[in-house]
């Protein structure tokens, strides 16, 4: 165990281990060879620092107690504290040096270092010479404890980048470039040689004898070779460089340094690429080119104004439920004013905009009641670039008005009535470069007119129509019931409400001439096929709309089903071909029987007296749900007992899958005495090869059979 | 009731109670730790966040985007492939499929055999872009649009697909797209939804839309989709009944607001400022939609333009044109469906239907906006959720054939807002199966249209569960190549 004395005079004598240590690493420097096991002891130095840091700060600490000479324990334990920290600052200066040996370099690693150096010497000098004068003690450790802090931080910048501690709060206030006054080097090339490059090529630290900071000697290039040679890949340094693997020495930038972007890189081949200029503005590049895909967009397209903002305030007062005013983004001084809300516009409001007038750049009036409004409030506006006022009913006095906007480039005032006098006010917008005149009554010479005097303005005149022929859309014909008694109201509509309606009632195809024009509510007595088509100048004639429209006549007295429907498809079971409702145009709508396995049969015993000339099954059809025609229907009558056949048939049968539909067969009645019918269907047995099921079986679906008499 | 009875007893509520424990530093940040969203809201970043928004300057205002619901395929409207045509009847390479999974529907099909579409193709415009002669209206605006040739997405079936589209997950309850873009740059129009919602159907075989596709997921209840009617009246119950005032409205109104306004006091649910919100814009909305709706003042050019199936409200046109007008009056986000894309089978007739419906009124909506000035700050989207096989589902006949579900390739188009006109963007192989070039993921889509929006897809996020979300989730480019 040794004493505590002689391990403080064990630490006293390796400070002049380290002193000496760190004075030959300092002087030899690059000339060194160091081992590789040395290296380690160097990348220790991030770690080992953090004992000098809080030692010395902790030992210097004690310089400031009053009294301390009294107080022997206390002064024993902060000297030794202190004693410790310099050993610590000792050790940790020497891995700093050994660690700068690998490729650290910059302004930040000289600070550094010297400020390390510094804060070590003068430790152990202020620890030898601690009991000297009182005064003398307390500044040198204030000396010492602001080179810790110092050193420390310019350490940081080293391993986190350029000060790192205090970026949270020096933002920088980027002001954005408009394209259009971007140039390619100034401001896309040199902020990424001055990010990436430039710690290591500038004045004082001329690496490869190469210095990027002044063009001049950009152009002339360094000690290997040029930096750049305009489209030349092979021979530019700066091209070949930044593309040599990471592991090559010669790879740029050296590979402990932040490296290029993909990004970056492509922007600085492109330029050398396009002719490595130092003047070209950007714009002047073809803008399919990468070079100027991934510059532009530091830039913005919009305009930078010259005016300060408006008071937050008096714009959040002029925001309400019929106007809307926003900056065109935030932070732009710029605002939009957009006015919503036909019934509430009041146009004393937008004198109110006074306040705002210099600001607002876009003012949008769409549809606002505008006629009449006097118009002098525009002249608040110094600075409108566009003006949206589409149906406004503008008057030429407005016109002339809104023509002396001198900075206005966009203007649209489609649906306005334009005359001769505004079509002259608007011949002397020399500014516009875009013009919205749909809608304005404009004759194709005056188009031409106002062409040819502001040939620099795209003038959109937009679709009139004239010339076109469309299809018209098909009446919609409404019905109150499918199925009636004795007669029923049909109505016929149409959405274009000046559109000629006409129709027919024996499902003919109506036509432009010779069928019934449709002016009022008709009238339909007898089961029939109405079909409608609308006509109107200008269009083709529409496709024709059709409905089927059952008479029902009198009910039998009954009706006995012979073969069953399908369980799932039953309906009121016999009730459902008798009850005088019309299914509705689904088949699973519970109204509608429906076979499959079995052809359908029924029996019918007409009421007492009932001699029907007119017999009408009604079915539905519906290909795409396998529900077919019947590919036969068989009437048989009887009176009493002899069984008649008086209709044999096969229907129309289906071609192709169509939607759901009505039906109706219609079949004459003999003029005899009957009291009974019998009606025979068959189902489709094999669906024909042009449906998906080809092969299944069919449906046959029915809901009422009526007589009429 | 019992609950509610005996919580009103008690004074207490799990939501008192909290509101409570959260009284004491210590125990509000227990409370924090196990309820992260107990201070949502409040968070710094995200005010941070959201004070920023738009993150740039916009190049669009406003989106309208018309979904086509159930997939329309591609080789039959954008993508023209004649190798297939030639190679008729002929089994898709093992090469080209790459071990694609197939439906449920193809699963069982043992043999691919490769389909041409029966409809032509020519070239049109300044782009001498292909497009198919079941869409003569949309080649007529040809360069106005942007086609996307190179769509892909993560998903094979429709609602998966769908969702992935509008909410960027496959699974819901994630918020829309137009509900993200509500949040984060409002509505222009305070008497209006920012993100209204308008359906239609095809004849074509269809597909479902749900509700959940316009869903506010985790973002306050204020930006959820408000769903149009297909009637005359397109937002219902909005009149006032006969007997009621305007002004007698107003003072009801006041009351019930004033009574919100005290339970929300006592519980701070924003469930109920919501409602409240809600309320005075349905108040506001009484004048400002009929205005809106009103077509009688249309021109009849727009009639023509539109086709006159733009006067039967609930068809496709008729909503075209109503997207038209919200965003005239500055709703953020119109989002239509049109249902009927799914050709299965019968894709040569339901197609040239289904293409009939939208044709037009799509490229009305284009030069509408064009010949108003709108088409600059309003960005139009057409598209599916995904694209069809270029092989034949089922058997290749003379008039018919189908298509499966495809989510390797398929074509989309976009226009205005800042995006670049009479482009053709991407390419696929000559089977018409795979990208060859410049793909573009349905999360490089999103994160485009909110760039054109100016918002930053991967700044924009909103916490929830512990965790910040955004549209795009963890991926997403912006496609620079196709931004003006």
């Amino acid at each position: 165990m040794i004493s505590l004395s002689s391990f403080r005079s064990i630490l006293e004598n390796t400070l002049f281990v380290w002193l000496g240590l760190a004075l030959i690493l300092t002087i030899g420097g690059d000339n060194l060879f160091l081992p590789e096991w040395l290296q380690v002891i160097g990348r220790s130095h991030p770690l080992i620092l953090h004992f000098p840091i809080v030692l010395l700060l902790f030992g210097l600490l004690f310089f400031w107690i009053p009294n301390l000479n009294t107080k022997k324990d206390l002064k024993e334990f902060g000297e030794l504290s202190f004693l410790l920290g310099c050993n610590f600052a000792g050790i940790t200066v020497l891995a700093g040096l050994i660690l700068a040996q690998e490729n650290y370099e910059g302004a930040a690693l000289d600070w550094h270092k010297w400020a390390g150096l510094a804060v070590f010497g003068l430790s152990t000098l202020l620890y030898f010479f601690r009991n000297q004068s009182i005064r003398f003690s307390k500044s040198l450790s204030a000396i010492i404890a602001v080179g810790v802090l110092l050193a420390g931080h310019w350490g940081a910048d080293l391993t986190h980048g350029e000060n790192f501690l205090l970026a949270p709060i020096l933002k920088e206030e980027q002001e954005t470039l408009a394209l259009n006054e971007a140039e390619v080097f100034r401001d896309v090339v040199q902020p990424i040689l001055q990010a990436k490059c430039i710690s290591c090529h500038k004045e004082g630290k001329i690496k490869g004898e190469l210095r990027m900071d002044q063009i001049d000697h950009i152009k002339k290039g360094g000690k290997s070779g040029p930096f750049v040679v305009p489209g030349d890949f092979d021979n530019s340094l700066l091209v070949t460089r930044i593309n040599l693997p990471m592991e090559e020495k010669e790879h740029m930038p050296p590979k402990n340094k932040i490296q290029l972007t993909d990004e970056e890189k492509t922007i600085l081949m492109d330029w050398v690429y396009s002719g490595a200029s130092f003047d070209q503005k950007l714009e002047e590049i073809d803008s399919q080119t990468d070079l100027f895909q991934l510059a532009s967009q530091k830039f913005t397209t919009t305009e930078n104004y010259d005016f300060n903002s408006a008071d937050p305030e008096t714009i959040s007062e002029l925001n309400n439920f019929f106007r809307e005013v926003a900056p065109v983004y935030p932070g732009s001084p710029a605002l939009v004013v957009s006015y919503f809300g036909i019934s509430a516009f009041d146009p004393s409001s937008l004198d109110e905009l006074k306040a705002i007038g210099e600001q607002v750049v876009q003012l949008n009036l769409n549809k606002m009641p505008l006629e009449g409004v006097s118009f002098g409030f525009l002249s608040n506006f110094p600075n409108l670039r566009e003006l949206q006022a589409n149906f406004t009913n503008l008057t030429s006095d407005e016109i002339s008005e809104i023509s002396k906007l001198e900075n206005l480039t966009s203007l649209a005032i489609s649906g306005n009535t334009i005359d001769e006098k505004s079509l002259e006010s608007l011949s002397k917008m020399k500014s516009l470069e875009k013009l919205f005149l749909w809608q304005t009554g404009l004759s194709d010479p005056q188009k031409d007119l106002l062409r040819n005097q502001l040939p620099d303005t795209k003038i959109e005149f937009g679709f009139d129509g004239r010339g076109v022929i469309y299809d018209l859309n098909s009446p919609t014909i409404i019905s109150e019931i499918n199925m009636f008694a004795d007669s029923t109201k049909l109505e016929i509509t149409h959405p274009i409400k000046t559109v000629e309606i006409r129709y027919t009632t024996d499902g003919e195809e109506p036509d432009s001439t010779s069928s019934s024009i449709y002016n009022e509510p008709i009238w339909i007595n007898k089961t029939a096929e109405v079909k409608a088509r609308a006509f109107a100048k200008d269009w083709k004639g529409s496709p024709s709309s059709s409905v089927l429209l059952f008479r029902s006549g009198n009910p039998p007295k009954e009706l006995k089903l012979l073969t069953q429907p399908n369980p799932n498809y039953f309906g009121k079971g016999e009730l459902t071909l008798i009850d005088q409702i019309k299914g509705k145009n689904n088949h699973t709508s519970g109204e509608w029987l429906g076979f499959q396995d079995e052809d359908p049969e029924v029996e019918i015993t007409l009421a007492d007296g009932q001699r029907p000339k007119e017999l009408t099954l009604s079915l539905l059809y519906h290909e795409g749900a396998y529900i077919f025609p019947p590919t036969q229907v068989e009437v048989w009558i009887s009176n009493n007992g002899n069984w008649e056949k008086i209709v044999d048939e096969v229907p129309a049968q289906s071609k192709d899958i169509k939607p759901s539909r009505f039906e109706a067969l219609n079949y004459d009645m003999p003029n005899k005495e009957f009291n009974k019918v019998k009606i025979k269907m068959k189902t489709i047995k094999s669906l024909p090869k042009w449906h998906p099921g080809a092969g299944s079986k069919g449906w046959v679906f029915i809901d009422e059979i009526s007589f009429l008499d | 009731m019992e609950k509610e009875i005996f919580e009103q007893g008690l004074n207490l509520n799990r939501r008192k109670f909290l509101s409570k424990l959260s009284l004491g530093v210590g125990s509000a940040a227990l409370g924090s730790l196990l309820i992260p969203d107990l201070f949502k809201g409040g968070s710094p970043d995200e005010e941070a966040i959201m004070s920023a928004l738009p993150h740039f300057a916009p190049k669009a205002k406003r989106v309208i985007y018309l979904f086509q619901n159930g997939a329309p395929s591609q080789l039959e409207s954008f993508d023209y492939k004649p190798l297939l045509n030639k190679n008729i009847g002929q089994e898709l390479p093992d090469s080209i499929r790459g071990g694609q999974r197939l439906t449920g529907m193809t699963a069982g099909q043992t043999s691919f055999p490769l389909v041409g579409s029966y409809f032509k193709f020519n070239q049109y415009g300044e782009s001498r872009a292909w497009i198919s002669e079941i869409f003569p209206h949309t080649a007529g605006v040809v360069d106005d649009i942007c086609i996307i040739k190179s769509m892909h997405t993560e998903a094979i079936n429709h609602d998966p697909a769908l969702t992935f589209f509008q909410t960027g997950a496959q699974v819901g309850n994630r918020p829309s797209m137009g509900s993200w873009l509500s949040y984060g740059l409002g509505s222009e129009n305070s008497n209006l939804p920012a993100f209204c919602v308008l359906l239609s159907r095809g004849k074509g075989n269809g597909q479902g839309v749900y509700s959940k596709l316009w869903s506010n997921g985790f973002l306050e209840a204020t930006h959820q989709g408000v769903q149009f009617s297909n009637s005359e009246d397109p937002v219902l119950y909005l009149k006032d009944p006969k007997s009621m005032s305007r002004d007698e409205r107003r003072k009801m109104l006041d009351q019930i607001s004033a009574m919100n306004d005290l339970s929300y006091k006592e519980f701070n649910d924003p469930e109920i400022s919501a409602k409240i919100q809600q309320y005075e814009m349905a108040y506001r909305m009484q004048t400002a939609v009929p205005e809106m709706t009103d077509v009688s003042k249309e021109p009849d050019s727009i009639i023509k333009m539109y086709g006159p199936d733009c006067l039967i409200p609930g068809t496709y046109a008729a909503n075209c044109l109503l997207a038209r007008k919200l965003s005239e009056s500055g709703v953020r986000f119109v989002q239509l469906y049109h249902q009927g894309w799914d050709q299965h089978g019968n894709l040569p007739s339901e197609m040239a239907l289904q293409a009939k419906d939208v044709d037009q009124a799509s490229a009305a909506l284009i030069t509408d906006l064009k010949q108003r000035g709108m088409l600059d700050e309003t960005l139009v989207i057409w598209g599916g959720e995904f694209g069809r096989t270029n092989y034949c589902q089922g058997k290749i006949l003379e008039d018919n054939y189908g298509r499966d579900h495809h989510p390797r390739a398929f074509s989309i188009w976009m226009a205005g807002g800042g995006v670049k006109s009479g482009m053709v963007y991407g390419e696929t192989d000559e089977f018409g199966y795979n990208i060859s070039e410049n793909p573009v993921h349905v999360h490089d889509f999103q994160a485009t249209v909110m760039n054109l929006m100016g918002i930053d897809h991967e700044r924009m996020t909103y916490k929830h569960l512990g965790r910040r979300y955004r549209l795009t989730d963890v991926s997403g480019h912006v496609i620079k190549d196709i931004i003006a």
